[in-house]
């Protein structure tokens, strides 16, 4: 009995351990970007995403604009996301950089019905 | 699941908000017209700048008579009501909420600042609870009603601190933040809440009775 | 606190409230179906907008308590408070449909008619602005319609609708003591008179009943002080001349209109530019405020002044001068008829400080005065109220004590009458004198003559 116990408490130990530690593990997009973020960057694990959700193309995301005018067959990968949306919205892109990130996620989550949507299920502490 | 939070996150905030404001529009078309219908004679006493003398000097905090009186009520009261609106109106997540939908953006608070902003409103519903149960003046004019609407103002703040801090079961604490606050706002126009609009309509009622019949100051 | 005074015989008479035959009597002939019918009648048909969201608005804060003599002379006994009243009354009322029973209507006629002076103090202690009083008139209009009001204000009331006056005055009893008045004033000044109908005076003066019936003393007072101002005025001598009007405040609105209408009928008649009302606050406010409205003018139909006001324009113009100054130490009770009800209380600290040498404030003053407990038909209830009534304006007592004032200048009856009551009951060792009283003492005995 008494074993029963130590070894459940040892359990508990480690569960907390790993809940407790397992943040710092956490692939994040990186928010260095933005000057005063409010929230740790949002959780992304790239590959693996893109293999759960079946997205092999990459401009789905890495898109890449002439004027108002989606570009087809091009993609932006090779440029980082600041490069055209700014922080503030500007007559030439009025998509700013956290709009761009957060409809960029959110928008195929709802379409999709699956997938996180809220603050905290990205921005996770 | 996400088509639920899309529907309480997306048509019900236009559905909250239309029952809101034309409830609160409706509550004073209906007073007016039964003023029309059965008190008239009242537009013969009430001029604007008698309402507008009361309202102003009971919006002074700490100079009505009564605020001198009872300092820690009104100075809680006020703060309470302050933030109230302050909180929910420059909250960070709020306001990208807002941008995502309008591309509007306003300043925002400091998470942190937030944060502490929100434990303030939550003290003050403490205080207000607990003065209801020790204050005994208090406490013989309270039923379970007034305490059901310290719970129904608490809600949304509470399950927005925790879910904020992600402390426990994240997804159902912003649901729950979201309906709670939906609940709030729908409740306005038709609970003890409606005094947002109300009372000053009384205050400018019994400041004209005192600043114009009476020559009275009323405060 | 040094000026706290222990309450006398306390607990027999909070313990069992106060009742009399007028009341139990009605009490005994209600029927469950009158009860609720009337009650019903009188919160759908004969309320509005304003009493809805006064009851609706009330966020059950008390703050009002603090404002309630009733409430801080009872030791803080949440039951006195304003919306504690109102929660043993008008909440029930709605909750139960007027289905309420006859031990609830006995203690409603008693908080209602007993326990608040309609002051109104509390509207100004209320962040809302609710008028705590308009709902206990309410409550008193409902006690009047089933024919539950005390004994004694239900008196004064019959005597109204007989008499056009509160104190059954027959006319000529009326003119009797007015002529009777002028002759003895006549002694002290040779060509004083009390004109009566005189059509066109510059003003019309007008009293309350109880002056003709037990103080025609201040009839005398200002007559002379008419006199050496040299005032063109009259008396009228004729129903009409009373101006108090207590179905005012047992919510009989009808006798309550028409005594209002013929007051001022009388006035008309009689073609004055102005009426001067005695000192005197509930005549005032029925004449001013109430009576008015309930007969269809925002204001009344011509300017109706409070002695005071009038006082203050003698003094102040110098139609009357002081001879020299009331020696004893004073202090001001500001009714609350004529200050939270007309804004008199600046006039009337000038008036004060210009007749007496030395003058005392009373904290609170002025629109937050503690009510005197006696008037809005407090005191009019009669004898079987009067221990409980003395036991509800400790505080009062209190206040009036902390002044070590000698005399107590009290611009209206009702306020006369109960503070002189509080001063027996509590030992108080002061005296209680009108404005008129000190003008009166102090004034220059001599005719005004104009360029004077």
């Amino acid at each position: 009995m008494k074993n029963k116990i130590i070894f459940l408490s040892f359990i508990l130990f480690l569960l907390t351990a790993v809940v407790a530690f397992s943040n710092t593990e956490l692939e994040r997009l990186d928010n260095s970007d933005f000057q005063k973020p409010q929230r740790p960057g949002a959780v992304f694990e790239h590959d693996g995403h893109n293999e759960m959700a079946g997205i092999d193309d990459c401009n789905v995301c890495h898109h890449v604009y002439e004027g108002k005018k989606l570009v087809e067959d091009e993609s932006s990968e090779d440029s980082s996301c600041a490069d055209c949306h700014s922080l503030k919205a500007v007559v030439d892109n009025s998509i700013t950089l956290e709009l761009a990130y957060h409809k960029r996620c959110k928008n195929c989550h709802f379409e999709q019905n699956k997938g996180p949507v809220l603050c905290g299920e990205c921005h996770i502490k | 699941m996400n088509a639920f939070i899309d529907f309480i996150m997306g048509p019900m905030v236009w559905i909250t908000f239309l029952i809101f404001i034309l409830g609160l529009i409706l509550k004073i078309v209906l007073i007016l017209k039964d003023v029309n219908a059965r008190e008239p004679y009242i537009y013969s006493y009430m001029t604007l700048k008698h309402s507008l003398r009361s309202i102003a000097a009971w919006s002074i905090p700490f100079f009505p008579k009564s605020t001198k009186q009872s300092p820690v009520f009104y100075g809680v009261s006020y703060i309470f009501h302050l933030l109230l609106f302050l909180v929910p109106i420059f909250l960070t997540a709020h306001i990208v909420l807002v941008n995502e939908a309008f591309q509007v953006s306003w300043i925002a608070l400091d998470d942190s600042i937030a944060d502490i902003l929100t434990i303030m409103v939550g003290l003050g519903l403490v205080f207000f609870m607990i003065r209801r149960m020790m204050v005994p003046e208090v406490k013989y004019l309270t039923s379970c009603k007034d305490y059901l609407l310290i719970l129904i103002v608490a809600l949304p703040f509470i399950t927005g601190f925790i879910a904020y801090h992600q402390f426990f079961l994240y997804r159902p604490m912003v649901i729950a933040h979201v309906i709670s606050g939906e609940i709030m706002l729908i409740l306005i126009p038709f609970s003890k809440f409606s005094h947002m609009i109300v009372a000053p309509l009384t205050r400018a009622y019994m400041g004209s009775e005192f600043g114009n019949v009476r020559h009275a100051k009323d405060w | 606190m040094s000026n706290e005074i222990k309450t006398m015989d306390k607990s027999p008479i909070v313990k069992k409230k106060n009742t009399d035959e007028a009341v139990e009597s009605g009490l005994a002939k209600l029927t469950r179906e009158r009860i609720k019918n009337t009650i019903n009648q009188v919160l759908q048909n004969e309320t509005g907008p304003r009493f809805k969201a006064y009851v609706e608005t009330c966020m059950h804060c008390g703050l009002c308590a603090e404002a309630c003599l009733y409430f801080l002379s009872n030791d803080r006994d949440p039951s006195y408070s304003p919306a504690g009243k109102v929660k043993q009354t008008i909440w029930e009322m709605l909750d139960k449909k007027g289905e309420v029973s006859i031990d609830f209507l006995r203690r409603a006629v008693h908080i209602a008619h007993l326990e608040c002076n309609v002051c109104k103090r509390c509207s100004m202690y209320c962040p809302f602005g609710i008028d705590i009083a308009y709902l206990m008139l309410m409550v008193r209009r409902i006690c009047h319609k089933l024919e539950i009001t005390p004994l004694y204000i239900q008196d004064t009331v019959n005597s109204h609708s007989a008499t056009m006056n509160q104190m059954w005055v027959k006319e000529d009893e009326w003119i009797d003591t007015l002529q009777w008045q002028e002759e003895d004033a006549r002694e002290e000044f040779e060509n004083l008179r009390i004109p009566l109908d005189k059509v066109g005076a510059d003003i019309m003066y007008s009293v309350i009943a109880p002056e003709p019936k037990f103080q025609a003393g201040l009839i005398y007072q200002m007559a002379t002080i008419m006199h050496a101002a040299g005032v063109n005025w009259t008396m009228p001598s004729t129903p009409g001349w009373d101006n108090s009007n207590m179905a005012m405040f047992t919510g009989d609105n009808e006798i309550s209109g028409r005594i209002a209408r013929a007051f001022y009928e009388t006035a008309a008649r009689l073609k004055v530019k102005r009426v001067v009302m005695g000192e005197c606050g509930h005549a005032f406010r029925s004449t001013y405020d109430v009576g008015n409205r309930w007969i269809g003018w925002a204001m009344p139909p011509f300017e109706v002044v409070h002695a005071l006001e009038f006082y203050h324009e003698l003094l102040t113009s110098g139609r009357i001068k002081i001879a020299q100054k009331y020696k004893k130490t004073v202090t001001l009770h500001d009714p609350c008829n004529v200050s939270r009800g007309r804004g008199l209380h600046d006039m009337a600290r000038e008036i004060t400080n210009m007749l007496c040498e030395s003058f005392i404030e009373m904290t609170p003053n002025r629109e937050h005065n503690y009510c005197c407990g006696a008037g809005g038909g407090v005191i009019n209830c009669g004898p079987p109220y009067k221990g409980e009534r003395m036991v509800n304006n400790r505080v009062k007592a209190e206040q009036l004590k902390a002044t070590g004032a000698e005399v107590l200048i009290a611009p209206c009856h009702n306020c006369h009458s109960g503070l002189e009551d509080i001063i027996h009951h509590y030992n108080l060792n002061m005296e209680v004198k009108f404005l008129g009283d000190i003008i009166f003492e102090t004034m220059e005995k001599k005719i005004y003559q104009s360029g004077d």
